[in-house]
């Protein structure tokens, strides 16, 4: 440890930075603002009961919503019973998310109508199988610490998808899943197959083994299915995502402090809802914020303002002592190529360099719209440099090792130094997939490139041979409830098949 | 010493909506037609807006612009159009479907068709079928317009095509859809005459429903 003064130590983990504390605070303050003189529009009546109730003013009242303002003394009031850690594990809780100031952990992303098919490499719409082997993969990678549904279960009923996604991955990982759901009805059928995972309510309730996504619309909208889905969430203990996905420049203002401004209202909207509706509950606040291309008016995923718009987000999340749910590892890219790997790299980094939390979206493509089990396999190898480079440089005297350069002295070598022996494998970052041969062995190992090394890591983990998670008898429980969600629902369904 | 067309249409293609409808009145001052007004000056500048838009010289806030300046210069002319009985392109009626809150993606969708020189009627966001139908009864468009941004949702579209083809009204109209999860095969399946995978595109496939690309 190097000592400067009394009790002060170098940090040894770079960091990166884009906001001052006076910048957070700014932006903060002039959230409040908007929530207390702008409002937001709530289009669920127990959401604006629950908000009066807590001393919210209630204003223009529609056929479907009002329009609810909340003065800043009840943000205070929420952000003292908040929790500033939240836990997702699990369902043999051997994996864990322990989720505050700095923790990283990184994850797919979710819902994405379409998928490249690792065989015939075409891109086509997502299946319950591909759903399966997206989890099989992110099992797999030690890099990815959580799991979200990689792709549509189109193959399925269009209103109850939500159940079999869930049956999907919990087929093939056993790492802390974090769900959607199309409405509360299909909250409820998740929940009760997690009871069933894990082996009931109270084993849920010690530690949660999925978390929700719920997604408010921007500007400043809260749906009637998404107050529903954070009163039931908050109800049930279940820790939920609350993530508006503002596009700078179209739903919300071009200026990236305008963005995160109106981005942090819309959580603290629900970081209120919450805490009036029961104080303690857990939830983890969006970052998931980028511009709109000007030129094609979609939403940007490998942005570099996306990267920057993250970066500022987990400052300000990490300065209220709120866990941040962030986004990374995706890409604008329609197929896993050069780009893809570019803008995976920057936003991977910048948000492990900035300490967001719960970094999602590894695996997208296209803007969201289509999954890659290469782009996921690739963000791995990726987030193993970054993790590198986030150890940092520690500077002691071990590390300094005066002692050695003193043995070897000049002319000698390091390399049957105990020293050296000891921790180069810890010290020196060898990736699985990063190419380091001389051109000889290159060459004649048949001139692979890092997209050939990508895809061949894909194909073995799909067709290597893995044991059930689990018995059988648990699938057909769980299976059993999705059978019954689609005869309850099968009446909403058109009378021809949408996707397949 | 350029001619008012030209000034309509540059001041269109910079999105000066100010100045459109003083030009239009010179226009009509010098005893241009409305028609002509129309055909040789916005809508020319409105072209020129769609070619730099493609090439990728504009970008959407400033389409939009030149969109909005296309409307202030409609306000004027549109009652001296009906009154000389002139054709307008067509009326569109757009809306996002029943249980999708999702509004931006639909109203460019709108803006650009205005600026092609279509009547929009935007129903908003939220949509059930009973008001597309009642807006059909009521507008009678040329072309309904649907948007949806969840796959859930996108089965709404399925069923508001079922509930106008259950109301006789499916042949008045031609149906187009989009939204982000929205494909062309999609758009076959249940029924749609066409699928826009973007606003511009959107527009396109509006000119072509009406003959007019």
């Amino acid at each position: 440890m190097q000592v400067k003064k009394t009790n002060y130590t170098v940090n040894a983990t770079p960091t990166f930075e884009v906001l001052t504390e006076d910048e957070i605070e700014a932006i903060y303050y002039s959230a409040l603002r908007v929530l207390y003189e702008t409002g937001v529009r709530v289009y669920e009546e127990e959401g604006v009961e629950v908000a009066h109730s807590g001393g919210a003013i209630v204003e223009d009242t529609t056929e479907d919503s009002s329009l609810v303002k909340i003065p800043p003394w009840m943000v205070d009031k929420a952000l003292s019973t908040l929790p500033s850690k939240v836990v997702v594990v699990g369902p043999d809780r051997e994996h864990r998310m322990e989720l505050y100031k700095d923790q990283i952990y990184f994850g797919a992303g979710s819902d994405t109508p379409f998928t490249w098919d690792p065989y015939t490499g075409e891109r086509r719409r997502a299946t319950y199988e591909d759903v399966k082997n997206f989890a099989k993969i992110a099992q797999a990678m030690p890099n990815m610490d959580f799991h979200m549904s990689l792709g549509i279960v189109q193959d399925v009923n269009v209103g109850t998808y939500d159940r079999w996604q869930y049956l999907a991955m919990l087929e093939g990982t056993t790492k802390p899943i974090n769900i959607t759901a199309v409405d509360l009805d299909g909250l409820r059928d998740q929940l009760e197959m997690a009871y069933i995972r894990v082996g009931g309510k109270k084993e849920f309730e010690k530690g949660p083994t999925f978390s929700l996504y719920i997604e408010p619309v921007s500007p400043l909208s809260h749906s009637e299915e998404v107050v529903q889905k954070l009163l039931f969430a908050t109800d049930h203990g279940i820790p939920f995502v609350y993530t508006p996905c503002p596009l700078a420049g179209a739903t919300s203002p071009c200026t990236l402090a305008g963005t995160a401004v109106q981005a942090l209202t819309e959580s603290l909207f629900g970081i209120v809802l919450s805490q009036l509706r029961k104080p303690g509950a857990p939830m983890i606040i969006g970052g998931l914020m980028s511009n709109m291309d000007m030129r094609t008016t979609v939403y940007c995923y490998g942005s570099p303002e996306m990267a920057l718009l993250s970066a500022a987000y987990t400052q300000i999340t990490k300065w209220l002592g709120v866990p941040e749910y962030e986004t990374a590892g995706c890409s604008d890219a329609k197929m896993f190529d050069e780009q893809a790997a570019m803008e995976a790299t920057f936003n991977a980094t910048t948000a492990a360099l900035t300490g967001g939390n719960m970094i999602h979206d590894v695996g997208y493509l296209e803007q969201g719209l289509t999954s890659s089990m290469d782009m996921m396999v690739a963000t791995n190898e990726i987030v193993g440099r970054v993790k590198r480079i986030l150890r940092g440089v520690p500077v002691n005297d071990e590390t300094k090792a005066l002692d050695v350069i003193e043995d070897v002295g000049p002319g000698g070598h390091y390399l049957e130094h105990d020293h050296t022996y000891n921790r180069f494998k810890d010290l020196i970052w060898q990736g699985e997939l990063t190419d380091r041969q001389n051109w000889e062995s290159w060459d004649l190992g048949g001139r692979e490139t890092f997209r050939d090394r990508v895809h061949a890591k894909v194909l073995e983990v799909l067709e290597a041979e893995t044991e059930p998670l689990m018995e059988e008898d648990m699938y057909q429980e769980l299976r059993r409830i999705c059978e019954l969600a689609d005869e309850r629902h099968k009446d909403e369904e058109l009378d021809f098949d949408m996707f397949v | 010493m350029s001619t008012v067309y030209e000034k309509l249409a540059t001041a269109v293609l910079e999105g000066n909506s100010d100045a459109v409808p003083d030009l239009v009145q010179e226009g009509l001052d010098e005893g241009k037609t409305a028609k002509e007004l129309l055909d040789n000056g916005l809508v020319v500048g409105m072209d020129e807006v769609g070619v730099r838009f493609k090439r990728g010289d504009m970008f959407v806030p400033e389409v939009l612009m030149s969109a909005e300046s296309m409307k202030a210069g409609m306000t004027p002319l549109r009652p001296l159009l009906a009154e000389a009985e002139e054709e307008m392109l067509g009326t569109i009626v757009l809306g996002t479907v029943e249980g999708d809150l999702h509004d931006i993606g639909k109203n460019l969708v709108g803006m650009m068709c205005e600026g092609a020189g279509f009547e929009v009627v935007n129903l908003g966001f939220d949509k059930p079928p009973e008001d597309f139908i009642d807006a059909i009864k009521e507008h009678q468009p040329d072309i309904v317009g649907m948007s949806a941004l969840l796959t859930t949702t996108m089965r709404a579209m399925g069923h508001t095509i079922k509930a106008i083809e259950e109301a006789g009204l499916r042949d008045q109209v031609k149906i187009m859809v989009g939204g982000a999860p929205v494909d062309q095969d999609f758009a076959e399946r249940i029924g749609a005459d066409g699928y826009g995978s973007n606003a511009p595109s959107a527009s396109d496939l509006a000119k072509k429903f009406v003959g007019a690309a």
